[in-house]
C-alpha cells in the first residue's frame, strides 16, 4: 500500500460520500454545501494526476464562482415554492437505480478490459518540470495548439453571460393600461391584504388617453411621408 | 498495489452515475443543476487520467475549455431559474411546461 493509494481512497471516499449528499439532502442549501465538500476532493484527486493548474481552476471556479451563484439562486427562490423533498415516483427511482447500475457494470467491464494506453505524449513528469510547472505547460499548449478554441471558449462565456442578463431582466411586455403599485408584495400574494385579482391596482387610477388637444387644428393631406410639409415651412 | 489510471477511471464513472441518478429522480431544478455540474467534474477527472496516463496534457487543456462551457451553462440557468422565480412560478421540473405542446 503506497502513500498515494491511502490519499486516493481517502479522498475519494469523502468526494463520492458528499456526493450522495447532493443528492439526498432535502434541503437544498444543504445540497450545495455537500456539493462544495465533493468538488474539493475532485480537486484533490485532480492534485494526485499531477494536473495541479485544473485543481486550483475546480477551487476556484466552481466552488468559488458557480457555488455562490447557485447559493445567491437557492435565497433569491421563495423556499415555500420548492418542491416539498420528493426523490421521484416509484417507477422514476427504480429506473434510475436499474440504469445507473447497468451503466456500472458496462463502464465496468470496459475498464477492466481496456488495454493502458502508451505513452505517446512529450509532456512526462520530467518534461513538466523543466518547463517550469503544470501551470506553464497547460499555458503553453492552451495559447498555441488549442489558440483558436480558446478564442471560441472566451466568445462562449460572453454570448452566456449577455444571455443570462437578457434572460434574468424583468418582464418588458407589460400589458398596457395595468398600474402596480410598491407595497412591498404584490396583492393577493399576502394573506394580509384583501383578495384580488393579481397586479390590479388597489387605487383608481385613471388610464392616460390619448386626448386630441381642443381649438383649431391644420388638416395636413399628403401622399407619403416625404411629402410631408409642415404648415409654413417653405424649404421644400 | 499501486495506483493505477483504472482507479480514477473507476471513482469518476461511480461520480457521474451519482450525478445521473440525481438529475433522473430529483425535481427541484437546483439539484438538478449541481448534479450536471458534478457530471461535469466526473469527466474532468477521466480527462486528467488519461492525460496522466498518456503523458499528455491535452486532457486538462479539454477539460479547460469544458469548464467555460459550464460556467456559461450554469449562468444562464440560473439566470431561468431566477425569471421563473419573478414570474411567480416554482423551480420544479414536473410544473416547468412552457415550451410544451
Amino acid at each position: 500500500m503506497s502513500w498515494e493509494l491511502i490519499f486516493f481512497a481517502v479522498f475519494s471516499a469523502a468526494m463520492l460520500l458528499c456526493a450522495i449528499g447532493v443528492v439526498a439532502f432535502e434541503e437544498p442549501v444543504h445540497s450545495a454545501a455537500a456539493l462544495v465538500g465533493s468538488f474539493i476532493n475532485v480537486a484533490a484527486l485532480f492534485v494526485l494526476l499531477g494536473a495541479e493548474f485544473l485543481a486550483v481552476l475546480q477551487v476556484i471556479v466552481y466552488t468559488g464562482a458557480v457555488l455562490v451563484l447557485i447559493l445567491f439562486t437557492i435565497m433569491l427562490v421563495d423556499p415555500r415554492k420548492l418542491p416539498s423533498f420528493y426523490v421521484g415516483k416509484p417507477l422514476q427511482r427504480n429506473v434510475s437505480a436499474i440504469v445507473g447500475a447497468i451503466l456500472l457494470v458496462e463502464i465496468g467491464a470496459a475498464i477492466v478490459t481496456r488495454q493502458a494506453l502508451e505513452l505517446i505524449g512529450p509532456h512526462t513528469a520530467a518534461m513538466v518540470d523543466s518547463m517550469g510547472g503544470n501551470v506553464q505547460a497547460v499555458g503553453q499548449v492552451m495559447l498555441s495548439e488549442y489558440a483558436l478554441a480558446f478564442e471560441i471558449a472566451s466568445l462562449v462565456l460572453s454570448v452566456g453571460v449577455v444571455g443570462a442578463v437578457v434572460i434574468g431582466l424583468p418582464n418588458r411586455h407589460i400589458e398596457p393600461n395595468t398600474s402596480t403599485i410598491g407595497l412591498g408584495h404584490s396583492r393577493g400574494s399576502s394573506d394580509m391584504l384583501a383578495a384580488g385579482p393579481k397586479f390590479e391596482s388597489p387605487m383608481d387610477i385613471p388610464a392616460k388617453r390619448y386626448t386630441a388637444p381642443v381649438g383649431e387644428r391644420t388638416v395636413v393631406m399628403t401622399r407619403d411621408a416625404d411629402a410631408y410639409k409642415h404648415p409654413g415651412d417653405t424649404s421644400k | 498495489m499501486d495506483l493505477t489510471t483504472n482507479h480514477f477511471l473507476f471513482v469518476s464513472a461511480a461520480l457521474f452515475i451519482i450525478g445521473m441518478m440525481g438529475v433522473l429522480t430529483r425535481r427541484n431544478i437546483l439539484i438538478i443543476f449541481m448534479c450536471v455540474e458534478m457530471m461535469v467534474a466526473a469527466a474532468g477527472i477521466t480527462l486528467a487520467a488519461f492525460a496522466h496516463e498518456t503523458a499528455t496534457i491535452n486532457g486538462q487543456v479539454f477539460f479547460l475549455f469544458a469548464l467555460a462551457v459550464a460556467a456559461a451553462e450554469s449562468a444562464v440557468g440560473l439566470a431561468i431559474v431566477v425569471a421563473l422565480s419573478r414570474q411567480g412560478k416554482a423551480p420544479d421540473v414536473n410544473e416547468m411546461q412552457a415550451l410544451r405542446n
